[in-house]
């Protein structure tokens, strides 16, 4: 276990530097420079912003120093969109607004996703089982821009009467409603999907009927015997999930106006906000990874029989 | 004969003797050659069935994939040959036909809205130039002159009233409600109206048009067919990469298979969306340079393509290649024990070969339905990007920019954006529904 965790830190290293080596040649291959606005400043300007910046400098050059800097926490400052401001600070303040949103999307997938699911295998074959499997269908179908829409267009006064929910994000819990229901709509009807045919899988197992010949109650039996195995497959899907759902999060928060990371992002490439870009990827690339680790570690727990030191 | 013939007890396993006497005391016609017809319908009936035959044997008996065939038949149809068909193209702006509803009155029941309208917001207002025009002839009439000071009085309280009135004013679809007057399918422009009336042959607006009287019927085509481009070449380029990328590392296996493995891990654990974004934002001036370059023959594939669509697949391609070359592997790893692959080696066949001609084409089920369930996530990915607004740019369209543009106006013209959409997620939904029967007719052992 300890060397499997050791491997895996080194590995997520790794995975960091190669991120921020990515990241950086990539924004430096867009066109442009962050000092364009309406008024186009004359070279002489930008070579001073250039210098005052560093940006001067060869990109290896660059690359390094905030190579070096990140080690010792340090983000760099925001250059065009909240000048001078530490890179961090502005993440640690916009995050939690994503993150709230993102928690409470997968959290209200995972709540309905896998009992919808369980109900699916356990009727299998019936109009209960039939029902579900067009709507998940259709769920996983839908982008999540058209649900954000859709949800914002019957429930905001698109339909006369029908304004329960703020069609703008103002913090308030209300506001949180919808774009927590747009951006968990995706991953509920995937999990219950999972979850549906992970059921019936470990329905057919040979446990199951001993546990039957035991005189089980049906319950003990679903959540103790069944649902314990057939978490596995779900789990696997959750990590990445998360991960994307923070990170999608960016369209509910373009759809809702919410002040998130993820739109703050598309911005930055916009103004090619340099030190605001790799800051951003970099602490959700580190985020996703750590992630990734812990839904490792949670295999464990569900099922001991898996051997993690052994590879994958 | 059968009077003779003596039956064994019941239940013995003894051949009864005189049977198998007979059997050689056979008449002189007792065979006769096949006819040409008998020939035939044997030969017909022992037709040997291939692995794609059988599948899609298979695939015929499920409903649900059939209805999903059809209808991304029809939508690619719709896709590829309804521009043809309508005589408006995607850029085209129409004069006079902005803001079109995809419905529209005749022009009797226009003129009798107008009629009512004004009938029940009082006299008809004057507007300002009209009501001086009045009070002017009125004086001269008097003989009098209308001075500077009087007609500015004039102008505002003509100005206040047709303020007024404008904000009691009914609208046109209130007037209609109460007139009972029903609207006609399909958006035509009082100008298309006339030319109809005239007996000429006007072709509907079928979705209506948008601000800059664009048809949105062409432009929801065109962004299916865009959507529809994206997804084939992404899954092709996800194919090719993934396929190569995972059998050298299955059949090699060892160090290479090691560091080929850890190479995949980190791919896999970067955020995907942050790259993307990056990558097109990228490669989209790049490649903008690379056609203004010269015109050689990369340079007009490029031009032909649009740089945005290809910067989109290439984003996709060198990301999601990832998931292929894992399942490749998987199923090179089991392949290369068999019997099969020693045999080949033995006979001194090359990797190349070993993989070409016996591992890959053994594992064809798993690939093709892998490769076709990348189309609709590519779809969803492109349609992302676009309404992020880092996809195809104007004047080019794809139906997510189509339900961006259309998110500003949701309140007034929501059905600009419901359009695209429901085509976006029709086309989606039939695709994975038809990748999960493909699934099923491939490779039957995963049905459960």
């Amino acid at each position: 276990m300890t060397k499997y965790m050791v491997r895996r830190v080194v590995m997520a290293f790794v995975t960091l530097t190669v991120v921020a080596c990515t990241t950086f040649f990539l924004m430096n291959a867009i066109p442009g420079n962050p000092w364009l606005s309406e008024k186009t400043p004359t070279q002489a300007t930008i070579d001073a912003l250039n210098a005052k910046y560093g940006l001067d400098q060869p990109l290896i050059i660059q690359l390094g120093k905030y190579l070096g800097n990140l080690v010792q926490g340090d983000f760099g400052t925001s250059i065009k969109m909240q000048k001078n401001r530490p890179v961090l600070q502005i993440i640690l303040e916009m995050f939690p607004v994503s993150a709230k949103v993102g928690i409470l999307a997968i959290l209200w997938a995972v709540v309905v996703g896998v009992p919808l699911g369980c109900l699916a295998a356990f009727k299998r074959g019936t109009w209960v089982d039939s029902f579900l499997r067009i709507v998940c269908t259709i769920g996983i179908s839908m982008p999540g821009f058209v649900v954000a829409t859709l949800l914002l267009h019957t429930l905001c006064g698109g339909i006369a009467g029908l304004k329960l929910f703020p069609a703008l994000f103002d913090g308030t819990p209300g506001s949180y409603v919808l774009p927590c229901l747009a951006l968990g709509f995706y991953p509920m009807c995937y999990l219950s999907r999972q979850t549906r045919t992970a059921m019936l899988d470990s329905i057919n197992q040979e446990y199951i009927k001993t546990a039957r010949a035991k005189g089980l109650k049906n319950s003990v039996i679903i959540f103790k015997h069944a649902l314990r195995n057939a978490l596995i497959p779900v789990i696997t899907y959750l990590g990445p999930q998360v991960a994307f759902t923070l990170c999608g999060g960016l369209v509910v928060e373009t759809v809702f106006s919410i002040p998130g990371l993820g739109r703050y992002f598309i911005q930055s490439i916009q103004n090619r906000d340099y030190p605001l870009i790799m800051g951003t990827t970099i602490f959700l690339a580190a985020f996703i990874i750590v992630m990734n680790l812990l839904v490792d570690v949670c295999y464990k727990i569900v099922d001991p029989r898996i051997n993690l030191t052994r590879g994958n | 004969m059968a009077e003779t013939k003596k039956y064994n007890k019941m239940g013995s396993l003894q051949p009864n003797i005189d049977d198998i006497l007979d059997w050689n005391a056979l008449p002189e016609n007792a065979f006769e050659p096949a006819t040409e017809s008998e020939k035939e319908s044997f030969i017909q009936e022992r037709e040997n069935v291939s692995y794609w035959k059988d599948a899609w044997r298979r695939l015929k008996k499920n409903t649900v994939a059939m209805v999903a065939l059809v209808v991304i038949i029809l939508l690619a149809l719709f896709a590829f040959a309804g521009p043809q068909i309508v005589p408006y193209s995607y850029k085209e702006q129409i004069r006079g036909s902005e803001t079109l509803d995809p419905w529209h009155y005749t022009l009797e029941d226009k003129q009798k809205i107008n009629d009512y309208i004004e009938e029940h917001s009082g006299s008809k207002v004057l507007s300002a130039e009209e009501a001086i025009e009045q009070a002017r002839a009125e004086a001269e009439a008097k003989g009098e002159k209308l001075s500077k000071v009087e007609e500015a009085k004039i102008r505002a309280s003509a100005n206040v009233s047709q303020q007024s009135a404008e904000e009691t004013a009914m609208t046109a679809d209130q007037a209609a409600k109460e007139l009972g007057i029903k609207t006609k399918m399909f958006g035509y422009s009082d100008r298309e109206l006339q030319r109809m009336a005239e007996g000429e042959k006007v072709f509907p607006h079928v979705f209506g048009t948008d601000d800059q009287g664009r048809d949105i019927m062409v432009r929801v085509m065109v962004g299916a067919r865009v959507s529809i481009i994206v997804g084939i070449c992404a899954a092709i380029l996800v194919l090719i990469i993934g396929a190569v990328y995972g059998s050298i590392s299955g059949y090699c296996g060892g160090m290479v298979d090691t560091v080929m493995q850890r190479i995949v891990e980190i791919i896999y654990s970067i955020p995907e969306m942050l790259i993307i974004l990056l990558l097109s934002a990228t490669l989209k001036p790049a490649l903008e340079q690379f056609q203004n370059s010269g015109d050689g023959v990369m340079q007009s594939l490029v031009t032909l393509l649009g740089p945005n669509l290809i910067s989109m697949f290439i984003a996709f391609g060198l990301l999601y290649w990832v998931t292929m070359s894992r399942i490749i592997r998987g199923q090179i790893l089991q392949l290369k024990q068999q019997e099969y692959v020693t045999a080949a080696r033995a006979l001194g066949a090359k990797g190349s070969r070993i993989i070409g001609r016996h591992l890959l084409p053994n594992c064809v089920g798993q690939i093709v339905t892998t490769t076709f369930l990348q189309i609709p996530s590519a779809i969803f990915l492109e349609s992302f990007l676009s309404f992020v607004g880092v996809g195809v740019s104007a004047p080019l369209t794809s139906l997510g920019s189509m339900c961006s543009e259309a998110l500003s106006g949701l309140t007034s013209y929501p059905y600009r954006l419901f359009i695209p959409a429901l085509i976006l997620s029709v086309l989606i939904l039939s695709l994975n529904l038809f990748g999960d029967g493909l699934r099923d007719a491939l490779d039957p052992r995963l049905k459960k």
